[in-house]
């Protein structure tokens, strides 16, 4: 009989699938990558120096903090922090000084990620709340470095026509104080109210002036040509955000890549045109679910954003909610609330309410019947 | 072509069946010594009731049942009992065992063959099955005649022959009905008899195409069944094949169905026709760890070492052995251990296949819950389990959890989800059992 041999225990199953945590941080890198050349090509070089330095900043972050927290070290090869510092970088915008993203990159890491336990316990989103730190932080720089598109410049009144929005001769010079789309829609629901409470004073002559600024600038918005720039990225934003092609570019790779579980997005993208669609207009179901898609950002938001695995619910129930809930809350800030963009906050609002959706939500087992009580 | 029939959840493990599924079920003669262990079957082990020095002949009984979910044990072999006691066993460190020094590899029937079995009581044949020693061969080891003894009020209307072999790199149950259709047939037709059931079934994946044609030619009803794991659990069969759910924590006989192994009904055939008790099996030797993978017949107190060397003994990167499949066996740390009646296969993993053992933190991706046959949130309950809240584990489900192992095998941090699973489960149960409740 042959000689006995010895091995080592193991714990079933002995086989896994080949996806692992660092390969799901790659993917979602590489996917994130056309939207980069797009900035580039859009907003010129500097992006690739911001975009490099937040990068940079997140991981220097994170090896510092499992250094200081005694953790393996090796930890920050899993890719998160890399995939961190991309989206904070692709949500800022163009103009902003270096050590804007570096320091919301170290935000993010620390703040929102480590002093929660690191991958997988943070609770919010790391990269938005880095957002949300520099907009509460900085505001004037966050809102005053759009650039135009191929101007590599800080947008300015004349810009637009090289921007491919196009001027419509409704618009005096002193309309357009915003410069990205959203911030000309934003105008509109002021003028909009501005011209109610006129005709209630009596001033009909100035309603109607600012009647017809608001839906000419409305209709420029949902111009075929504004639509084909918003669709190219041809427009002012922050630095990953505009390009709507590249992105769903990424997010077709991630799901070629099963990466990307397609409810999230799907119920997020839905609920915005449809919510858009109803009160994103002057009036009720007059919106144009298309623009609201296409602007600002939502598709950045709702392929690499909405999708983010720790941060949102595991159940199949949990994901629809929490996507229908991203896209209500979206269009409730940029209809009524204090900025024209409402993605980030609408998502970071999700985020806290996702353990209380995965308790809600918890699936039937095989076999069980809903019991009444 | 139509839409084959499955279950919702799974997932597709790479198969790695052709290392073996085209070789013919191998022949090996019983060793100079077989180590037959008392507990083979689910449920009491078996008493001994030989001692050192004594005479066996073939199909002795040398362990007798102890209580209802019992089952007797049966020397395969004639020779001469060297001890009675503890050894090392597949699926545990060590197992009561009786090992016997073999002077006589004959085998003949130790029962009346009853070829003519149509016509007499169910009864008399569920007597001969339990009597045999049959349990359930596809790595369960239920004893068989339980399953056939509904308890009173409950009809059974519909038998399943389970031929799907999920796990991977599996070919033995493939080979079985390749080589030896006619005995599973008529092991089918046994137990569907004693059931009353009219037209029973089996269900194969569409992986077994030549199986598929081989039992319809026969005459069988073949349900042809798409490729998932883990199809091949019984209440998954089940709702592949007909649609019906067994109810959360209750049984398929109360929804009126049986289910039984291919290996089984061969088993049975045995027994009832050909008189002879249960005390060997197919079993398949494979993984990149071994030369010449193969599918092999033996004795049940085979040394698995006796079996790798049959195909061809270890290749220089052999790293893991394992009893069973890689979705669900246990690892092995010695190749003494024997084969026992649920030793459906014999893997040993080179180092480039077996899973890295690293654990990461969870990072809540939902691919768990995708892929959870039963429906379950894996990553929550594992994550309850970490930090010792039974309450909460029990409350997400954790007793459902059949540990298949598709949860971790889908986790891209690589968690032990099956392990936390457990590991609640047997905290819940404990407290369930001292009355404190959980």
């Amino acid at each position: 009989m042959p000689e006995a041999r010895r091995f080592e225990l193991a714990m079933s199953p002995h086989v896994s699938a080949t996806a692992t945590t660092r390969r799901v941080m790659t993917d979602v890198s590489i996917a994130l990558l056309p939207a980069l050349a797009a900035a580039v090509y859009f907003f010129g070089f500097r992006v690739l120096l911001l975009t490099g330095l937040s990068v940079v900043a997140a991981v220097l972050a994170e090896l510092l903090c499992l250094r200081f927290m005694k953790k393996p070290v090796n930890i920050v090869l899993d890719g998160s922090a890399v995939v961190t510092g991309i989206l904070l970088a692709y949500n800022v915008p163009p103009g902003v000084p270096w050590w804007l993203p570096v320091l919301g990159s170290a935000f993010a890491i620390v703040v929102a990620k480590q002093a929660f336990g690191g991958l997988g316990n943070n609770i919010v989103n790391p990269a938005l709340l880095g957002r949300a730190f520099l907009m509460a932080s900085f505001p004037v720089l966050m809102t005053a470095g759009w650039w135009a598109p191929l101007a590599n410049g800080p947008a300015g009144n004349d810009s637009w026509d090289q921007s491919g929005i196009p001027s419509a001769d409704l618009l005096e010079a002193d309309v357009i104080t915003g410069a990205t789309p959203l911030n000309l829609l934003k105008q509109t629901y002021t003028w909009d109210t501005g011209a109610t409470e006129a005709l209630e004073g009596g001033d009909s002559e100035g309603a109607e002036a600012l009647r017809r600024k608001a839906s000419g600038v409305r209709a420029m918005l949902s111009s075929e040509q504004t639509r084909l720039s918003l669709f190219l990225g041809r427009v002012g934003g922050c630095i990953g955000e505009t390009s709507a092609l590249m992105l769903v570019l990424g997010a077709l790779y991630l799901f070629a890549r099963k990466v990307l579980e397609p409810r999230l997005p799907l119920f997020y993208l839905g609920a915005v045109a449809l919510f858009g669609w109803l009160f994103g207009g002057p009036g009720f179901f007059q919106g144009d679910p298309l623009f609201h898609l296409l602007s600002g950002g939502v598709i950045l938001g709702g392929f690499f954003m909405v999708t983010d695995m720790v941060t949102t619910p595991v159940t199949k129930t949990g994901r629809i909610i929490f996507g229908v809930g991203a896209g209500l809350l979206t269009m409730v800030i940029r209809r009524w609330g204090g900025y024209p963009e409402g993605c980030s906050y609408s998502i970071l609002l999700m985020n806290l309410a996702t353990p209380l959706i995965d308790r809600y939500t918890k699936p039937l087992a095989f076999g069980e019947v809903k019991k009444n009580d | 072509m139509s839409r084959e029939r499955s279950f919702s959840g799974g997932t597709h493990p790479p198969g790695n069946k052709e290392l073996s599924r085209s070789r013919e079920i191998v022949r090996i003669p019983a060793p100079d010594t077989v180590t037959v262990s008392l507990c083979t079957h689910l449920g009491a082990p078996s008493t001994p009731v030989v001692k050192p020095g004594d005479t066996v002949t073939f199909g002795q009984v040398i362990g007798e049942r102890n209580g209802f979910i019992s089952l007797p044990t049966h020397s395969p072999v004639g020779g001469k009992v060297l001890s009675v006691g503890e050894a090392p066993m597949p699926h545990r460190r060590m197992g009561p065992a009786v090992v016997i020094s073999v002077t006589d590899r004959q085998e003949t029937p130790v029962f009346e063959p009853l070829p003519n079995w149509r016509n007499l009581q169910a009864s008399l044949i569920i007597d001969r099955i339990r009597d045999a020693g049959v349990c359930g061969m596809g790595g369960a080891c239920f004893p068989t005649f339980v399953k056939l003894s509904p308890p009173q009020g409950k009809k059974i209307d519909m038998l399943i022959i389970n031929g799907v072999e999920c796990e991977p790199y599996l070919t033995a149950d493939h080979r079985l009905m390749l080589e030896n259709p006619t005995d599973v047939i008529e092991g089918m037709n046994i137990l569907a008899m004693v059931l009353g059931v009219k037209d029973p079934c089996i269900g194969i994946e569409v992986n077994k195409p030549d199986a598929i044609t081989l039992l319809r030619n026969a005459g069988v009803r073949v349900v042809p069944l798409a490729v998932s794991y883990p199809q091949g659990a019984e209440k998954q069969l089940i709702d592949a094949v007909c649609g019906r759910k067994v109810p959360a924590g209750g049984l398929p006989l109360d929804i009126g169905v049986v289910v039984q192994n291919v290996g089984t009904c061969a088993a049975v055939a045995h027994a009832v026709r050909d008189g002879m008790p249960s005390v060997s099996r197919i079993t398949t030797v494979s993984g990149r760890g071994v030369s010449n993978p193969g599918n092999f017949h033996c004795v049940v107190g085979t040394p698995v070492s006796v079996l790798v060397e049959a195909a061809g003994g270890y290749t220089p990167d052999a790293e893991r052995l394992i009893s069973g499949g890689p979705m669900m066996g246990m690892a092995m740390y010695t190749d003494e251990a024997p084969v026992t009646k649920g030793t459906s296969g014999v893997l040993v993993l080179s180092g480039s296949e077996v899973r890295d053992s690293a654990e990461g933190p969870c990072i809540r991706c939902g691919k768990c819950v995708d892929a959870c046959p039963v429906n379950l949130c894996p990553s929550l309950i594992a994550k309850a389990s970490e930090y010792g809240n039974w309450t909460m584990a029990k409350d997400y489900g954790a007793l459902n959890c059949m540990a298949c192992g598709t949860c971790s095998f889908v986790c891209p941090a690589g968690r032990y989800l099956v392990q936390y699973i457990k590991r609640a489960q047997n905290e819940i149960r404990a407290a369930a059992r001292s009355g404190k409740g959980a």
